[in-house]
């Protein structure tokens, strides 16, 4: 009994359990579980409010609670008149017609009820021409005992440019199950920074349809105690000279695991295509697991492709370069986790790429704890 | 300053070190050369602190400080530098910023006031200035992507600013043009000064000829077999570490 494979489960049953294949034993727990609907209109506490309420993102915010978006707390004046938003309950629509001069945040934030309580939701994102940023960001209330699900059509249309960052930051009694498929004419970059979560799941289906459509995705996670988070992307190159370049970086300590899934297709006739992928993990306990998983199918021609995954521990021999240097052991383990982490976020700059930084660096901070 | 005594050292159980006694004093250099294999590196992380290196016998005291009991850090905080045969590359790392927190940690550790980074930045540019360096280092990761030479000079640079008292450099020489040579030389002869002592291991008496030794130490198979001053490096440049290694057998017999 798993009625919960039934609904993230894509594809026929011997595909469902191969997608899954990491995760179920996390997801049938979950399934044994009863969620109530979660509520959309609740309040925040100033706590909460404190996480996103960033300087640079004011004017240009909405915030969803459970799913759904919460008016109160959003406002889009700054770019709105590039930006269109439709939304009916949990359905929104974003349309983005002309450049962003200011990225657009997106808060979804897990907000729990007397019982444990689930939400549903979708946000579709169309990018029609110029440039923009968009920024979404995951929080729970450290008691959210909740399962969220956000699914997404994003297209991006030729000419234009579209670079979501998402920063996930959930308790460890929060689960979220993100599914995107992205049709790019144009470029996609994607930078994910996620941590915390019972199962965190991210799925991200690229469909380069175009000649000399991109796509770039960065991304880390870091997670410690009994975090699961499982990233699938699965990237399709259709088109003539499309590419495709993917860096992930893991990091894993006391008993969470680490799953990190990417799969290139290159179809027939899409010959110049460039594809890379390159995932480097870090285990910084025994009991911690990363599986990561490159997976290439060509069937053009003309093709230039590589990929690579390594699972290791810390750096020994970087760790005595730091000590010797006089920096404490355990500032340097922090030292060389972060700068591990770092080289995953390279697309991100200014105040935006500074947060990202601090809280990794704080949430890494709190990874390398001795643990035994 | 250091004082070495009978010292003993294995790894992976092996005995690579049999039995060294140095004693170095402040203001002065002490080359240490001989072949390949002759135990001078292991020599330069025990005293760094490297971990799998086991001491059997014998005793290091440093500023009247037993030195096997400190961690790497507290060594480095002592004012011992060890200058890598092999740099490491840490790429995600900066290395103004790595450079800041080893300096601030050192000065912590000693009670100094820690600088901030107008001030860091301050004396970097001076260090900069007199080793005819590059700023773009500053900018870049820790010896990420960085050519053989530009790992040497870095370690020359952390020295510079790290200021120690004592400073092992390990075949900082090896896999270096003349020009480089002559600026790590440059380098370490402008550090030059009565409170501080270097101990620079080589292969090769090529580096001895720009910074000149008072010291000159031949090791061979674990052992220091023969001391005197430069002209000893002059004498192993001429004739070989056979000629050594011949006379060792010699006294053994």
């Amino acid at each position: 009994m798993n009625a919960l494979l039934d609904e993230f489960g894509v594809g026929d049953a011997q595909e469902r359990d191969e997608s899954w294949r990491y995760s179920k034993a996390a997801l049938r727990a979950l399934s044994q579980q009863e969620f109530a609907l979660a509520l959309g209109d609740a309040a925040l506490s100033s706590a909460l409010i404190e996480r996103f309420d960033w300087p640079e993102t004011r004017g240009s915010r909405l915030v969803f609670i459970n799913g759904r978006i919460a008016e109160r707390y959003s406002d889009g004046a700054a770019v709105e008149s590039a930006l269109q938003i439709a939304h009916e309950n949990e359905r929104v629509a974003l349309t983005i017609a002309a450049t962003l001069d200011r990225p657009l945040h997106l808060v979804y934030v897990n907000v729990p009820g007397a019982q444990r309580s689930r939400w549903t939701a979708s946000c579709d994102v169309d990018v029609h021409a110029g440039n923009a940023t968009l920024i979404e960001q995951h929080i729970s209330d450290p008691s959210a005992d909740m399962l969220g699900s956000l699914t997404s059509n994003i297209s991006v249309a030729s000419g234009a440019d579209l670079h979501i960052i998402t920063q996930s930051d959930l308790a460890d009694s929060a689960s979220l199950y993100r599914r995107s498929i992205a049709h790019i004419d144009g470029v996609l970059r994607t930078t994910h920074a996620l941590a915390g979560g019972r199962l965190q799941r991210f799925d991200l289906a690229c469909r380069l349809n175009k000649p000399k459509s991109r796509y770039d995705g960065r991304g880390v996670f870091a997670l410690r105690g009994r975090q699961h988070v499982d990233v699938h992307l699965d990237v399709r190159h259709s088109a003539r000279n499309t590419s495709s370049d993917i860096l992930w970086r893991g990091i894993a300590d006391q008993r969470s695991r680490g799953i990190l899934h990417g799969a290139i297709t290159v179809a027939q006739g899409a010959d110049g295509a460039d594809a890379q992928l390159q995932t480097k993990n870090i285990l910084l306990s025994a009991n911690a697991e990363i599986d990561a998983q490159p997976i290439l199918e060509i069937y053009a021609d003309e093709v230039k492709a590589s990929h690579g995954a390594t699972v290791g521990q810390l750096d020994e021999h970087a760790l005595f370069y730091l000590r010797s240097r006089g920096v404490p052991a355990s500032d340097a383990r922090t030292m060389l986790i972060s700068g591990f982490a770092n080289e995953a976020l390279g697309f991100v700059d200014g105040p935006i790429r500074a947060r990202l930084d601090a809280w990794l660096a704080q949430h890494l901070q709190l990874t390398v704890e001795p643990t035994s | 300053m250091l004082k070495i005594d009978d010292l003993h050292v294995r790894v992976a159980g092996k005995e690579i070190l049999k039995g060294i006694s140095l004693d170095v004093k402040a203001g002065e250099v002490h080359a240490i050369m001989g072949p390949n294999g002759s135990g001078k590196s292991t020599l330069g992380n025990v005293l760094a602190g490297r971990d799998g290196y086991e001491v059997t016998r014998g005793n290091v005291v440093y500023n009247g400080k037993n030195l096997l009991e400190l961690e790497p850090e507290q060594r480095a905080a002592e004012g011992v530098f060890l200058a890598f045969q092999y740099p490491v590359e840490i790429p995600g790392v900066n290395n103004t910023y790595f450079l800041r927190a080893a300096l601030n940690a050192q000065r912590k550790y000693r009670g100094e006031t820690e600088l901030d980074s107008m001030q860091f930045l301050k004396l970097v540019r001076e260090k900069l200035r007199v080793l005819h360096i590059s700023d773009e280092l500053l900018h870049r990761a820790v010896n990420a992507g960085f050519s053989g030479g530009e790992k040497k000079r870095n370690e020359i640079f952390q020295m510079a600013v790290l200021e120690p008292k004592l400073a092992i450099l390990d075949e900082t020489d090896s896999g270096l043009d003349i020009d480089a040579l002559k600026m790590v030389a440059d380098g370490v002869n402008a550090m030059r000064n009565p409170q501080r002592a270097f101990v620079v291991i080589t292969h090769y008496q090529r580096l001895l000829d720009y910074i000149v030794p008072d010291f000159v130490h031949v090791m061979v198979d674990g052992r220091i077999v023969q001391s005197g001053d430069k002209s000893l490096a002059l004498k192993l440049e001429e004739q070989g570490y056979s000629w050594i290694a011949e006379r060792k057998l010699v006294g053994a017999a």
